[in-house]
């Protein structure tokens, strides 16, 4: 088993409750993907412990090979037209009021696969208008158009990745680009005024304080409301290793650096990732989350790792 | 006599390092307090006992690869 020798205060509880296996049964028995399985997400168990999942569509296999990430590399087969339907079940079921939906990257299809973002997001706001939806998008290879299609459908919160800093592109996204991304979060802005917008960055990819801070400011640049920062973990030994492993304190300094250059709200933590405890994330910048339909069973293993961590609700 | 066992993890991940148990055999332990450290290619994790009670058998080692499901120990 590789490991990066990881330092005493990248630990996590092992959570193991009843509703972690029953979001376990329920995603399976749905066959419905989620990035939380796919990174191989050390928060899963946290996750899945709270019936809290991030949902991933237009299947589980990639067009990109991003140096970072576990997902499947390889030619995608066709759009699931039942995929849809079956998210919405997942969402019944596990009784979600902030549902978080991502993609794989699909440069195979001539839209991006911006028609199925549209048409999950469509079918959830047909079971509930309190639901609250965030989304995660892709680049769409920088076409403008597709990104206004899946903002048309009214999501909540617009998310995109910058994923790391400039320099670094080649080697942790090739494929995408830096100011490619930073102009689709600027379009998003700029075409959905009431939109929340937000953005995150892995560290530990070998880059300098330097670039990070920059990096921040860049994302700010584009009128993004939310940055989340968190530490690389390499998922396998075919990704790219870890070069460093920030340590709390540095992570407490960023969300300080963030929240004075104008983020409404900044998750800073070895743990944090871009849709780990989205709906807390949510909430701090205003957005009205109805209580859950379903209330977890209380569970004193339970712990937030984002406080523990020093980047605070 | 409850068995601890190895939750399930993420998908394709199927197996930990033992690297630390908190306790000895005999002791006694509350439920919630940290029983035994694990090491997955992503993190360390530290597993909670599920009851309270007294650690009657510690079934791994140190340094050994256990199995999701695997019964770690038993508690009674």
């Amino acid at each position: 088993m590789q490991n990066d020798n990881f330092p005493a205060w990248l630990k996590k509880r092992l959570i193991a409750n009843q509703d972690l296996f029953e979001t376990k049964e329920i995603l399976s028995a749905l066959k419905v993907n989620t990035v939380c399985e796919s990174s191989l997400c050390p928060n899963l168990n946290e996750c899945f412990s709270r019936r809290f999942a991030t949902f991933l569509i237009l299947g589980n296999v990639c067009t990109r090979s991003c140096g970072f990430c576990s997902v499947l590399k390889d030619s995608p087969g066709a759009v699931d037209p039942d995929e849809p339907a079956r998210i919405v079940e997942a969402v019944k079921r596990l009784g979600l009021k902030y549902v978080v939906i991502t993609s794989v990257t699909r440069d195979d299809l001539a839209d991006g696969g911006a028609g199925q973002f549209v048409k999950v997001i469509e079918q959830i706001k047909k079971i509930s208008t309190s639901v609250k939806i965030e989304v995660l998008i892709p680049d769409f290879n920088g076409e403008g158009y597709l990104a206004d299609r899946v903002i048309g459908s009214r999501p909540d919160i617009v998310g995109h990745n910058i994923e790391t800093v400039e320099r670094l592109y080649p080697l942790v996204r090739p494929g995408a680009g830096y100011e490619r991304s930073l102009a689709l979060l600027r379009a998003v802005r700029s075409r959905s005024a009431g939109t929340v917008t937000k953005s995150g960055i892995m560290l530990g990819l070998g880059e300098t304080d330097d670039e990070v801070i920059g990096a921040l400011n860049d994302i700010r640049s584009t009128g993004c409301d939310i940055v989340t920062i968190g530490q690389y973990l390499r998922p396998g030994q075919y990704n790219l290793p870890v070069k460093r492993f920030v340590d709390p304190q540095k992570f407490t300094r960023y969300k300080l650096i963030g929240e004075e250059i104008g983020f409404k709200y900044v998750a800073s933590g070895p743990f944090v990732r871009s849709s780990y405890f989205a709906d807390v994330y949510s909430a701090a910048v205003g957005l009205d989350i109805k209580e859950r339909s379903y209330k977890p069973k209380e569970s004193r293993h339970d712990r937030c790792d984002i406080a523990a961590s020093g980047s605070g609700r | 006599m409850t068995d601890v066992t190895l939750p399930p993890l993420a998908q394709g991940v199927d197996k930990a390092n033992v690297s630390y148990w908190h306790h000895n055999v005999g002791d006694a332990i509350k439920e919630g307090e940290d029983l035994v450290e694990l090491v997955t290619d992503k993190a360390t994790f530290n597993l909670p006992a599920p009851i309270s009670g007294v650690l009657k058998e510690v079934l791994v080692s140190e340094g050994d690869a256990v199995k999701v499901g695997q019964t770690l120990a038993k508690i009674g």
